[in-house]
């Protein structure tokens, strides 16, 4: 079965909305389509050919921007109560304890981010009740490369390794594959030819060894990425480090963080992207006694618009969504896994945790 | 500002042999480059063994795990383990005289730390050894900051400050001169604290247990937050043999206890949870199989 979830006319101008999703035969998606390739550069349609091309012509419309508004966790749960994934448009800090898999979130957003059917990942992972924003099941071109987005990765720690970007690149592209087998409905198996290599090359990897240099690098982010509008994601990992020596004068740091953070605000918001900030954890002292909180103070946690706390709760990680706009206080479970970074619970008992 | 090609920077992070490819294993290849990795246990565990260890590996060509390089040994426990390093560089495989490259200095505090590596750069551009400098060792890290600082909230947090200032230093100096940085850490006994913050898990084990004991790393919270890597060295006493094994005369099974040591990943960005068993000979620390 197949579902329109947006029409264009000549002009790419959106004719139906994607609240009014329809349910529509092969035949009346075939029509569609075909009358949607009129307005691209094909001389005649004879066959699947046009139909292909004219759902490229639909299927880029239907990433616009705009129009994609969350990036998945690839984990149900967790993306269930970020209301879809991480926010495109906003600052979402991931905090945790050493271990808990905050680099991993990192990866995940550099690497997934680049493959544009992100929530059709889910479809593999057996959810169908998820709400998915472009819900359709016409054939998509073997060749995925050029609509994804490329990711910033700013490594203030040093815990960026090559070889674990590239085993996460492997299962990404392995999912594609086994996602583009399931939906393809003829005997040709296109190849995908994509490479793990190529997502790494998608990767604009910044290292960050002092405090100054977060500041001049996040100062220049508006510059590089007005001129690299593909960049869908800018990760910093972590925000805190260099900010947790003694500064001489802390009201300075307090501004500096400040400043820090509503430029990334701003960023985030101009450019539709994805701004996701690790954060460490330090101990607290207040009503008496530590508890556990994320670092920078209490200034800074003003500054982010969506926190998410990961946390041991036994031997299982947990996800808790600390502050957000628009979404309830909740908490999923989640697995780092050795072939992925990040998957729910249940999915990950099928595969076995290594 | 340019950012870097992640695929000029090689398949995998360089990574220097612990001198035992079943521990190798275990560690995704050795010791990272550009990295700081920690390790921890109980006094008498190996840590220092496994230290000298990395400080002859290190001089090892590429080929053959190592960094063709010299190294720089920070040591706050005294003697040096001058007796020791002879002994494991009878086993050297090298052709010189693997003392040439090792630079050994002292250190009484935290503050001296700082202040030695803040005039490292000449050793790490114009090293007087024939081999460049490619390993820094610290050994121990806690025994520096025990002294200095009572329990205080106060003292906890110039001491945390102190911590991040040294790990962003030597996260720079391992950055710029693609250093592989070896930290080692003590315990302290766990003990339940009303809050529960004491015991708050950290990395892959919930409990970390040695010689039959609760316990934990050293320096906190703060500090954990400063290693790229940690590892774990723990001794169990284990009872081997089971009742009719062997039967003495008063008809009863033998039991015996014997030392088990293993190495535990308890954190890392590239490696899933892992433990290796090893063993501690004349020739050095390795891993077994078992």
């Amino acid at each position: 079965s197949f579902m329109i979830v947006g029409v264009v006319d000549k002009g790419h101008k959106a004719v139906l909305k994607p609240e009014d999703k329809l349910k529509i035969s092969e035949n009346e998606a075939l029509e569609i389509l075909k009358a949607a390739s009129h307005g691209c550069r094909l001389d005649s349609f004879e066959g699947s050919h046009a139909i292909v091309n004219g759902a490229q012509t639909a299927w880029e419309m239907l990433h616009d921007e705009a129009m994609l508004t969350r990036i998945t966790t690839s984990c149900t749960d967790l993306d269930n109560i970020l209301g879809g994934g991480i926010s495109c448009k906003e600052v979402t800090e991931i905090g945790g304890v050493p271990g808990i898999g905050k680099t991993q979130f990192g990866y995940l957003f550099a690497i997934l981010d680049f493959c544009i059917n992100l929530e059709l990942l889910l479809l593999l992972r057996g959810n169908r009740n998820y709400r998915i924003q472009l819900a359709v099941n016409v054939q998509i071109p073997a060749d995925y490369g050029g609509l994804g987005g490329k990711a910033i990765y700013i490594d203030t720690e040093g815990s960026f390794m090559v070889e674990r970007a590239m085993q996460i690149a492997e299962a990404c592209i392995k999912d594609m594959l086994e996602y583009d087998g399931l939906l393809r409905k003829d005997s040709q198996t296109r190849h995908l030819k994509m490479q793990p290599k190529e997502l790494l090359g998608n990767i604009f990897y910044f290292r960050i060894c002092s405090y100054t240099e977060q500041i001049a690098m996040i100062n220049f982010l508006e510059k590089f990425v007005s001129e690299h509008k593909d960049v869908k994601v800018v990760i910093i990992d972590s925000i805190t480090l260099h900010f947790r020596q003694d500064f001489d004068d802390m009201a300075l740091r307090t501004r500096v963080l400040s400043g820090m953070a509503l430029k990334l605000m701003k960023l985030a918001k101009t450019f539709s992207l994805a701004v996701v900030l690790l954060n460490q954890v330090t101990t607290k002292y207040s009503e008496g006694s530590f508890h556990l909180s994320l670092a920078l103070g209490d200034s800074w946690s003003h500054a982010c618009t969506n926190r998410v706390i990961l946390y041991w709760n036994g031997n299982e990680r947990y996800a808790y969504i600390d502050k957000s706009p628009s979404l309830r206080s909740a908490s999923a479970p989640y697995s780092v896994l050795y072939n992925f970074a990040v998957l729910c619970n249940h999915a990950s008992r099928k595969l076995g945790e290594i | 500002m340019r950012p870097e090609n992640l695929l000029e920077l090689g398949a995998t992070t360089r990574k220097l042999t612990l001198g035992c490819p079943i521990l190798d294993r275990h560690l995704g290849g050795g010791i990272p480059c550009s990295s700081i990795t920690e390790l921890f246990s109980e006094s008498g565990c190996g840590k220092t063994q496994l230290c000298l260890q990395l400080l002859l590996s290190a001089q090892l060509p590429a080929s053959a795990g190592g960094l063709s390089a010299a190294s720089l040994y920070l040591h706050s426990k005294f003697p040096f383990p001058s007796r020791r390093l002879n002994q494991l560089s009878h086993s050297f495989r090298g052709s010189h005289d693997p003392h040439d490259n090792i630079f050994v200095h002292p250190l009484h505090s935290a503050h001296e730390l700082f202040d030695v590596l803040l005039k490292l750069n000449p050793l790490l551009t114009n090293p007087p050894s024939y081999l460049p400098v490619k390993l820094i060792v610290i050994d121990s890290i806690a025994a520096l900051f025990r002294s200095e600082y009572d329990n205080n909230p106060a003292d906890l947090k110039r001491r945390s400050s102190l911590f991040f200032k040294i790990s962003c230093k030597l996260k720079m100096l391992a950055k710029r001169f693609s250093l592989a940085v070896v930290v080692t850490n003590q315990v302290v006994d766990f003990v339940e604290s009303g809050d529960g913050l004491n015991g708050v898990r950290i990395g892959n084990l919930e409990c970390v247990f040695s010689s039959g004991r609760r316990v934990c790393p050293a320096l906190g919270l703060s500090w954990a937050n400063c290693v790229n890597s940690r590892l774990f060295l723990s001794r169990n006493e284990e009872m081997v043999g089971e009742e009719g094994d062997v039967v003495d005369d008063g008809g009863s099974g033998v039991v015996s206890s014997r030392t088990k040591r293993q190495l535990h990943v308890v954190f890392a960005p590239h490696l899933p949870y892992s433990s290796c068993e090893f063993v501690i000979v004349k020739e050095g620390v390795f891993g077994v199989d078992r």
